[in-house]
């Protein structure tokens, strides 16, 4: 009889780290006094939405995207806090470069989602359940965060297993959690066949109803189904995505960082905006805060888009393709409001965005001609962005947008889910 | 309809022909086909799209006078398929019978009474020696704009300027314009913006002939070539005032010689690798120095003598408009004028004045 060497055991080397109720703890290092309490971080204004909510007040059902006027309804007693995208951005580059150090192959998904393929780390860090622990740990110390990591050996299994380490919510008080939960090879189908079929990535409620008609209600049930049958009920795509998801198969690699499609910004507005003025004003600022983003990153892009939705939800996007790559207010700025021009106000604009894509390397660009003569814009930008390095975001901005009371300035994340209630009024302290 | 003539004769006149024949007719069906008009021993091939539209002449054994409008693409492709020698082709009822040999084919006609009525130009004309011309098209054509979103872009300026044509195009970061002097065609003051993909066709047909006949009308301009006659829509709209853009005074001057500086960005350009990687002169009393970075690919530099009057300077270019530039320019010595690296710099032959090349920088951070 021969024995086969025997080869190293394949260990799950596939991380996915999901930091607990993110910015609601990063808003409680900043006030203490409230931790233990149900805390919403959001749009606290009429309109706005939940985007995050405390394990205290998710034990009063309130979860992310709920409106935050139903939060209020169901726990009254709350705190409410307006979002801070910003600091959350910076908070999570600190933790994201945490997770650089085990691994370049690091992919966002969010500010406070992160897959790692930590395979080729194992001999320097240990093992993924190693690496798992060391880097909560790692993210405890730095950050005083905690998260939930899973360890599997495909990367849906590795979501499934950090939702399975979360702490939990009920109103006698939160359970920790595990912390970390791992799926060993070999034992992926045992602790993925009893989930019910909607814990697969791709299973909607539309796709939930159809599944439901053929008696599949548990993955197992899933993966038993003969191939054909699901193509038959899903179509090819999805249909063979979730069967082979079923049984415990997903290909997809983990791959870093990827350079941005598009940089944008859009809003929501304290009250629906029926004036072209209006619009033109919150147009150029957001152009301008686009524009400095894009200079910010190094990069112009030649395909402006704006985007209108209008009080009844009804959204419409406009694109216009310049001759070359921009990254100029003036310019974006122009472009969105040759594109606002054709859109009639007159229903109420609910929501404006302003994005730019085809980005291409901003640091070196082609200059027009019809830019040597006139006004020399890209210095007066270069100078913005020094000042604004300097001495904030608002420190210095287009003339359109300071009125009487003062000058507002659009930044990243800034009311994304929807207006504060101090935002009623036209002044933002600087930072 | 009935006429004998040599394949090779027919397969060029309907090539001429079918380059203004719309692809699959767009609006109108009938403008897939050539329209074909007997008359005697004339024989006139029309192809056109409505915006621009090419009548060739050519002489054939005439036996009866007709009007058909044959299907472009079928009716060259087969005819292209013969061997060389006679071809007859008749029309009767709604099918063109074309014969050559033992091969035999019918094809269905178009509805001849469907081709739209093309005007007879009445405008004045001026004749132009034709290797003239295609020199000043070579020139200027290549700058204009390929971007139909900027359609005024897309065509040249034909202008009066003192006693001659000054023709001038640009796509927004160059700028060619070539004078003619003596070639007085318009009034003073008048100008016409000729759609360049009209001007490239025309190019086509100029190698080799002697004359070109211009009219430019209100509307419209022709262009006359041996038995072949382009005529184009004009663009309508006011073309920038480009004479704004041109630098009055210039600091800094780099005379080079042409080939050698052609050959040089041809060499270094292979290390601009991306689309917004530009060659950078940097210029100083030692002569000029090309430089081409790319980012994890490679780079390349090559010294040139030149003479260079002004301070050291360095200026980025797309190699691409640069070479286009530095390739029409006329003469073995070039001047390049700067002023610094972001204002537009000039390329002129050294002591010609009949031909300048505006180009704009590329920003470097």
């Amino acid at each position: 009889m021969t024995v086969a060497p025997r080869a190293e055991a394949p260990e799950p080397s596939i991380l996915h780290v999901d930091m607990d109720a993110f910015f609601v703890s990063v808003e409680l290092l900043r006030r203490p006094e409230l931790r233990g309490h149900p805390v919403v971080v959001g749009g606290t204004g009429d309109r706005g939405v939940v985007a995050a909510a405390s394990y205290e007040a998710r034990a009063y059902g309130i979860h992310s995207a709920m409106p935050s006027t139903r939060a209020r309804r169901q726990c009254p007693h709350a705190v409410f806090l307006p979002g801070d995208h910003a600091h959350y951005g910076e908070v999570s580059a600190r933790v994201m470069e945490i997770f650089r150090s085990y691994t370049p192959l690091v992919e966002p998904i969010s500010l406070d989602e992160a897959f790692l393929d930590v395979r080729a780390a194992r001999r320097l860090h240990g093992s993924g359940v190693e690496i798992a622990h060391e880097l909560r740990q790692q993210v405890a110390d730095h950050e005083g965060l905690t998260c939930s990591v899973g360890v599997a050996p495909v990367k849906f299994l590795a979501k499934l297993a950090s939702e399975a380490a979360k702490p939990h919510a009920s109103l006698e008080g939160t359970r920790a959690g595990h912390g970390v939960v791992v799926i060993e090879v070999g034992h992926e189908l045992a602790f993925l066949h009893p989930l019910p079929v909607q814990a697969l990535w791709g299973v909607g409620p539309a796709t939930l109803t159809r599944l439901e008609r053929l008696g599949v209600r548990t993955v197992g049930d899933l993966a038993e189904m003969p191939l054909d049958t699901v193509i038959g009920t899903l179509g090819a795509a999805s249909g063979r995505h979730l069967h082979a998801l079923a049984h415990g198969i997903d290909p997809r690699a983990v791959v870093p960082d990827q350079a941005p499609k598009s940089i944008g910004h859009e809003e929501t507005f304290a009250r629906d905006h029926h004036h072209a003025a209006d619009l033109q004003r919150e147009l150029l600022r957001m152009a301008d805060a686009v524009a400095s983003r894009l200079r910010r990153h190094h990069l112009a892009g030649r395909t402006v888009t704006l985007k209108v939705r209008f009080g009844d939800f009804r959204t419409i996007t406009r694109s216009s393709t310049l001759p070359g790559p921009v990254d100029s207010s003036n310019t974006i700025g122009r472009a969105a409001r040759t594109l606002l021009d054709g859109v009639d106000p007159a229903p109420g604009v609910r929501l404006l965005g302003v994005s730019v894509s085809q980005l291409v390397d901003g640091g070196t660009r082609q200059l027009r001609l019809d830019e040597a003569d006139g006004p020399d814009w890209d210095g007066a930008e270069q100078a913005v962005d020094a000042i604004r390095a300097r001495f904030g975001a608002s420190a210095v901005v287009p003339a359109a947008l300071a009125g009487p009371d003062g000058i507002r300035v659009k930044r990243r994340g800034d009311q994304q889910w929807g207006p504060d209630d101090r935002a009623s009024g036209p002044t933002r302290p600087a930072d | 309809m009935k006429f004998r003539c040599e394949r090779d004769v027919l397969v060029e006149a309907l090539g001429a022909a079918g380059r203004a024949v719309a692809n699959r007719g767009g609006a109108l069906p009938v403008l897939s086909g050539v329209r074909a008009e007997l008359e005697g021993d004339r024989l006139r091939l029309t192809g056109s799209d409505l915006e621009l539209t090419i009548a060739v002449d050519i002489t054939v054994a005439g036996s009866a006078d007709g009007l058909a409008v044959l299907p472009s693409r079928v009716a060259t492709d087969v005819v292209r398929s013969l061997d060389s020698g006679s071809v007859e082709v008749s029309v009767e009822g709604d099918e063109a019978h074309i014969t050559s040999g033992r091969f035999q084919s019918a094809i269905r006609v178009l509805p001849a009474d469907e081709f739209p009525r093309l005007a007879q130009p009445t405008d004045d004309a001026v004749t132009l020696a034709a290797a003239d011309f295609a020199e000043a098209l070579h020139q200027v054509v290549p700058a204009a704009s390929a971007d139909d979103a900027r359609p005024i872009l897309t065509g040249v300026l034909m202008a009066a300027e003192g006693h001659g044509l000054r023709l001038v195009a640009t796509d927004s970061y160059r700028l060619a314009v070539r004078d003619l002097p003596g070639a007085s065609i318009l009034r003073e003051g008048q100008s016409v913006l000729v759609p360049s993909r009209a001007l490239r066709e025309l190019e086509r047909l100029l190698g080799g002939a002697a004359e070109v006949t211009l009219r430019l009308g209100e509307r419209e301009a022709t262009f006359e070539v041996g038995g072949v006659r382009l005529t184009t829509r004009l663009i309508e709209g006011e073309f920038p005032n480009y004479r704004g853009l041109i630098p009055v005074s210039h600091p800094n001057r780099l005379t080079v010689g042409r080939e050698a500086l052609a050959e040089a960005v041809r060499r270094v350009k292979l290390m601009a690798r991306e689309p917004n990687t530009p060659v950078r002169l940097g210029m100083s009393s030692d002569g000029l120095e090309l430089i081409a970075i790319t980012q994890d690919v490679g780079q390349a530099h090559e010294q040139l003598d030149a003479d260079y009057a002004g301070t050291e300077l360095t200026v980025a270019f797309n190699p691409d408009y640069l070479l286009n530039g530095v390739e029409v320019t006329p003469g073995d010595e070039i001047v390049l004028d700067t002023v610094d690296a972001q204002k537009p710099a000039v390329i002129r032959a050294n002591g010609g004045n009949e031909f300048l090349y505006l180009l704009m920088p590329v920003r470097v951070s």
